[in-house]
């Protein structure tokens, strides 16, 4: 093609006219006659035997139509491990495990008879910490760990608490570590977050008397729900169709299978009526799913020259109670260890370990931010340590053509330019180490890199089709939930088929009864992946109607062309226009050639291979890598640990921009979210209950419009993705990864307190900016030495996890902090 | 979270409230709901009976008293927010009502709502402190006057009797001319309750200028710190920072989702210092959360000036 | 515990008679099926509820259906429609301000109501105004350009406002 037409143009959501009026309906908006309404019955325990569920009094609320409990629905769910029920059989796993639910005439009948479901628990020790669930002797949260349903490549440790491990060994890291002059270890904390959207889960399923489910949800996947619903319940898969109407909002939490279980196994109890289980927001917190927890040990080998040799990478994941999703979150820290550096010499570990919490799941980043935290802070702090320039040492140690991943895969001049992100960010920022300073302002980078962490053949498929009106209707199964996919995909459409934007209409609220199959939205995979489907049907597309107009014509099929609406031949000037076609073509004595205009086409990633399940290396484990990265100026205020970001750069090699407007959106929203994680949300476990403490919008607080940094500068590389429509890459995950790493940074820059354990709270940085003071502070510039893993250079100390570093080199010509005093 | 049932009377006057609330059982009064309806939902109280009182004209409007400003218990603090008098004489006033919640809430809620909630976090309360304000209190006894000092029992509890209703909050006269800034930190920017409040004001006119110093958040109740004030009557902005620690020294803050209990004590000290010295000029150090210039009040349009629906 | 209320919902009159413990919110939607107000959290706190009540931003999740009696509620439904936008719906369109769109109803009836009290808001008061309204999608950035776009083009026309 040449200049694109429609790539790159800032096309209005084809879906916004429907949400700016209210006309858009969600899950939550459908009504249907009769519908029952549905309660879930949670566990006040945080892990606890199930002796006895009683039901009989609970069914005597009038209203109540049925109750559904484990002993009836003894299935396991979970998609790449099946850890879970759907409801608890033997024991329950965290505070709000589900135990059974009712379904009744109205939501009050509802919670009335859940709360006279009687429930016998038998207390059992509860483990709330990694470390706790990997001691010797631990209560195990899953003993039947052993015998759980798996994907080949999750190992879960029978007799354990660990679901999934991991392992990178690149090279010769022992060795390494010990010829280098440098060695820095830290530990970083990441606690449980929540998604918080908008929009809690809901979904409204019947069970009919021929036997057939049918199921609206609020998810990103319905060829998944569908699939594992059939997994479930022993269904054929033409029993079962699930509808997803417009969604507010999933961000991870609503992939894979969720609340749906449940209400098709009280749907099944009640034939013929619809049942709604609508999450209310506080379950949402807890009962739903959240981002996992992480603790991560970093250990950094330099040579002289500040190139990272050796680089270790422990990772500990608090998976919560399920880890049916999580596992892959595991899998995907440990083939990324390694973010966007290369590192000659790896040894990573990435473990899962279930413990007693609000089970884990998949979270915009599926990992990435959570690492990133880590390891762009551990990055940052070797390069002061060693008193080379942040940006310089990032650029000299960084990914790029011709170097090779933790995993051994080696990166072409079309993987993207990691290098270029940094160096425009700096600029954008004037991250100079010789710009002016002024006290207690600061700024920080960090990088991001991302790949689809996915099944090998995760696939998307499209049906395009021409309608009476000419119009082409695109079908398509990927969810658009804010992200922009319907546009995106009329994008590809209308420019593949050189269409008028108007002459587009897609049809992407998926039907698994009639919608061409998607495997998930998830993965920042679908612009990518649904934009080569539709970039293909349109070949197929574009064979049929030329077919049809070279006999109209009587032209050669290779002179055809399309053009705005027509089907043309330049050498003769003559058209048809598509509407001619559209149905078939008649010549003007009657006879008919072709049909109605349809075609189909799929993607799939091609020559993925499996992680070598020893050493984790793969010349090719992922399909693609989007890099970028950030970076934050902020002022502390000394006196109050309180913190502004007054300013943020952005920048990502996302090979093609496609949507300019609703790319902003996606870095704007990911800079945002990313700065809620760094700065005030943590989901609080109270110990030993379990319970979350702050399950609700009023406690856990996400960010507002007076949260919103006064400037935002966003920019892009264009490195194109050889496997990308027209280039383009995944972008939508990548927005937030590197956020709350360079928040951290960029406080460390403007007061020289080192927050190790996310979020960054006023109150952390006061006590840092103490501690400081009482320690005599700044350090000032020492010449990091010796040459082995227990010498860990003046100025960074052997205490990670101590929270407060001073600042080590003479990067930082800043004011006396000492003592607080400004 | 659904709420429980109950029955809803209006009330059309302040006889007719008090007749309802002493007929009906487990009843509440119902001004803007923001903060009832919540506890209702939770299960935090529970009531078979609300009587709204938003239908009462006389607790409906805003007007000047020989003792004052009065303020009807059923006016929204988005109306106080902009009502010229309270913009005019009230200024602290003002900026309190406009940090409860977000603007919608301040649609409905009510000055006299925020403080009988008795929340140890309400906003308005360091302004009502400020202008030793008082609040009319109605019940089949009779009318009395308690001053917001004394109303304060606890957190969620006042001095108020078993159906005693608050009309009006009354400003006095003498209060016109506090001046000063409330400085508030919270965990984001937006709508968020107060980790820690702090308004330190000074009197226009009269030499040496008389102070006032109130902290939210960081005890049972909203409280006045009378020897802070004191220092700072005798010694002026120089005792600023030993006004802290007096003030640091007398709040008595828990340890809750919003902050530690060292943190907010020590803070009480920080932010006592910084209102003394924004007293005499815009604090040099605009930090999140910690007052600073804060947004406009916006202008009101001149279809809605000083009007009430 | 019903009562019957009467009350003008984006202009046209009602009457219906609710439990007292009914919400607005639950009102419009299940009552009036007006699904453009979502129930976000049920608590004041994410603004995806709010109406206009007598011309003002409210939550219609704190607010009873009762205490609407004799009053004028205004939804997102009573703003424009395709091919009749309302300036802040298309100014929403055009900043690229909707994501997943859950909030999008809530945001636009918060900056209807911030523009009738203030017709040219500075982006601080737009930031103040919508600090109750929660969006986890767009950052917020492209909605506050929008609203002030709006305004600024409501300005310019007299009588922009839709129906009502």
């Amino acid at each position: 093609m040449s200049e694109p037409r429609w790539i790159g143009q800032d096309v209005p959501r084809v879906d916004g006219v429907e949400k700016v009026t209210g006309a858009a309906r969600y899950t939550a908006d459908l009504k249907f006659p009769r519908m029952l309404h549905a309660h879930v019955v949670r566990s006040p325990h945080a892990h606890a035997r199930v002796l006895d569920v009683r039901v009989e009094k609970a069914l005597r609320v009038p209203g109540v139509r049925a109750t559904a409990t484990g002993r009836e629905f003894p299935f396991h769910t979970g998609i790449y491990l099946k850890d879970q029920t759907i409801f608890a059989t033997d024991r329950v796993r965290y505070w709000g495990d589900a135990v059974a639910a009712v379904a009744a005439e109205t939501p009050e009948a509802a919670a009335e008879a859940a709360a006279l479901v009687e429930v016998e628990y038998e207390p059992l020790p509860a483990i709330f910490e990694v470390d706790e669930g990997l001691q010797p002797g631990a209560p195990l949260v899953h003993p039947d760990l052993g015998h759980y349903e798996c994907v080949p490549w999750v190992s879960p440790r029978a007799g354990t608490n660990v679901c999934n491990h991991v392992k990178v060994r690149k090279g010769d890291y022992e060795g390494a570590l010990a010829a280098c002059a440098h060695v820095f270890e830290h530990t970083f904390q990441v606690p449980q977050v929540q998604h918080v959207p908008l929009e809690s889960h809901v979904a409204v399923a019947r069970a009919d008397l021929a036997g057939k489910v049918e199921v609206f949800t609020s998810a990103q996947s319905p060829f998944t729900v569908r699939h594992l619903l059939c997994a479930c319940f022993s269904l054929p898969h033409g029993d079962v169709r699930v509808t997803v109407p417009a969604v507010g909002g999933g961000f991870g939490g609503k992939a894979g299978i969720g609340i749906e279980p449940v209400v098709v196994a009280l749907a099944m109890k009640t034939r013929g009526r619809w049942v709604r289980l609508w999450i209310e927001r506080a379950e949402e917190f807890y009962a739903t799913v959240v981002r996992q927890g992480l603790t991560a040990t970093l250990v950094s080998g330099v040579d002289r020259h500040g190139k990272v040799q050796a680089q270790k990478l422990h990772f500990l994941w608090n998976c919560g109670a399920y880890g049916g999703y999580g596992v892959n979150v595991v899998r995907a820290a440990g083939y990324t260890c390694g973010g966007a550096y290369e590192f000659p010499h790896v040894w990573g570990d990435s473990i899962g370990v279930y413990t007693n919490r609000p089970a884990g799941s998949a979270y915009r980043g599926f990992g990435m931010s959570e690492i990133h935290w880590a390891l762009e802070q551990q990055m940052e702090m070797v390069a002061r340590e060693m008193g080379i320039d942040p940006v310089e040492f990032r650029l000299r140690n960084c990914l790029g053509p011709g170097k090779s991943t933790v995993t051994g895969q080696v990166l072409d001049e079309h993987s993207g330019r990691v290098d270029r992100c940094i160096t425009r960010v700096a600029e954008m920022l004037d991250l100079r180490p010789d710009r002016p300073r002024t006290p207690f302002h600061g700024a920080g980078m960090a990088c991001a890199v991302k790949a689809p962490a996915m099944p090998n053949d995760a696939s998307s498929s499209v049906v395009l089709k021409l309608a009476e009106d000419g119009v082409l209707e695109v079908l398509i199964s990927g969810i658009d939930y804010g992200q922009g996919l319907k546009t995106v995909a009329a994008q590809f459409a209308a420019e593949a088929m050189d269409l008028p934007m108007e002459s587009i209409r897609v049809r992407g609220n998926p039907d698994t009864d009639l919608s061409p199959y998607d495997w998930q939205t998830v993965a920042s995979r679908q612009t990518w992946a649904t934009g080569n489907a539709v970039l293909r049907a349109a070949e197929q597309l574009k064979t049929q109607l030329f077919a049809m107009a070279a006999q109209a014509l009587g032209v050669p099929v290779s002179e055809l062309e399309c053009h705005n609406g027509s089907v043309v031949h330049p050498p003769s000037g003559r058209s048809l226009p598509i509407t001619r076609l559209a149905m078939g073509y008649q010549f003007p004595d009657g006879h008919t050639i072709g049909g109605p205009v349809a075609a189909a086409a799929s993607f799939v990633p091609e020559g993925l291979i499996f992680l070598d399940p020893e050493t984790g290396q793969s010349p090719k484990p992922v399909a693609k890598w989007t890099f970028g990265a950030q970076a934050l100026e902020v002022v502390v205020d000394p006196e109050t640990g309180q913190y502004r970001v007054e300013k943020v750069a952005a920048c990502y090699d996302v090979g093609k921009v496609v949507n300019p407007g609703m790319i902003h959106g996606q870095t704007y929203g990911g800079v945002m979210q990313g700065l809620g994680t760094g700065m005030m949300e943590e989901l609080i476990v109270e110990k030993p209950s379990g319970r979350v403490a702050n399950a609700s919008l009023m406690d856990y607080k996400i960010p507002s419009t007076e949260d919103l940094p006064p400037e935002i500068l966003v920019d892009y590389v264009e490195t194109p993705q050889t496997d990308g429509p027209l280039g383009a890459r995944g972008i939508g995950e990548h927005t937030m990864i590197p956020t709350a790493a360079a928040l951290s940074n960029a406080i460390f820059d403007a007061c020289g307190v080192r927050i190790l354990e996310m979020p960054i709270t006023a109150e952390k940085v006061l006590a840092g900016l103490k501690k400081q003071g009482s320690l005599g502070r700044c350090p000032g510039k020492t010449a990091a030495s010796g040459s082995s893993a227990g010498d860990w250079g003046p100025g960074s100390g052997p205490d990670p996890g101590s929270g407060v570093r001073g600042p080590g080199s003479d990067l930082l010509p800043r004011s006396d902090v000492a003592g607080g005093e400004k | 979270m659904l709420l429980p049932s109950f029955a809803f009377s209006t009330a059309r006057s302040v006889e007719e409230a008090l007749e309802l609330w002493a007929c009906l059982p487990d009843a509440a009064y119902l001004a803007g709901g923001t903060d009832l309806l919540p506890q209702l939902r939770l299960g935090k109280r529970a009531h078979r009976n609300l009587i709204d009182l938003k239908r009462i004209q006389s607790l409906s409007r805003i007007r000047e008293t020989e003792a004052g400003l009065a303020i009807g218990a059923a006016v929204p603090l988005a109306d106080i927010a902009r009502h010229p008098a309270v913009r005019e004489h009230y200024p602290l006033l003002v900026e309190c009502c406009r940090r409860v919640g977000a603007w919608p809430l301040q649609n409905r809620a009510t000055l006299a709502g925020n403080i009988c909630n008795a929340s140890p976090a309400a906003d308005t309360a360091v302004a009502l402190l400020t202008l030793e304000a008082g609040v009319i209190a109605v019940s089949p006894e009779g009318e009395r006057v308690i001053s917001v000092t004394g109303l304060f029992r606890g957190p969620g509890q006042t001095c108020l009797r078993p159906g005693e209703l608050v009309t009006e909050v009354v400003l006095p006269h003498a209060s016109a001319g506090w001046h000063g800034s409330y400085q508030r930190l919270s965990r984001r920017q937006g709508m968020d309750l107060a980790t820690v409040g702090v308004l330190v004001a000074s009197s226009n006119g009269g030499a040496p200028p008389r102070h006032r110093v109130s902290l939210a958040a960081v005890a049972p109740t909203p409280l006045r710190v009378a020897d802070a004030e004191a220092l700072l009557d005798r010694e002026g902005p120089r005792a600023a920072r030993r006004a802290g620690e007096l003030a640091r020294d007398r709040c008595r803050p828990i340890t809750d989702l919003r902050g530690s209990a060292e943190y907010r004590r020590e803070m009480v000290g920080v932010l006592v210092a910084r209102g003394v010295a924004a007293l005499s000029g815009p604090s040099g150090i605009v930090v999140p959360g910690a007052g600073g210039p804060g947004p406009r009040t916006p202008d009101p349009g001149p279809q809605s000036q000083g009007e009430r629906p | 515990m019903n009562q019957t209320i009467s009350l003008r919902v984006n202009g046209l009159p009602e009457t219906h008679e609710v439990p007292a413990n009914q919400t607005l919110l639950q009102f419009l939607r299940e009552t009036l099926d007006l699904t453009g107000a979502k129930e976000g959290c049920n608590e004041g706190e994410c603004g995806a509820c709010l109406v206009l009540l007598d011309g003002r931003a409210v939550n219609a999740c704190l607010t009873l259906a009762v205490e609407a009696d004799g009053r004028e509620v205004t939804t997102i439904e009573g703003l424009g429609h395709a091919g009749d936008l309302h300036p802040l719906q298309a100014a929403f369109l055009k900043h690229a301000a909707v994501q997943c769109g859950f909030c999008t109803p809530g945001m636009i009836i918060a900056a209807l109501g911030l523009l009738r009290d203030n017709p040219d808001p500075s982006e601080e008061d737009v930031r103040w105004a919508m600090s109750g309204n929660l969006c986890r999608c767009t950052g917020y950035r492209q909605i506050i350009d929008a609203v002030q776009e709006a305004a600024a083009a409501m300005r310019g026309d007299p009588a922009p406002e839709a129906a009502p």
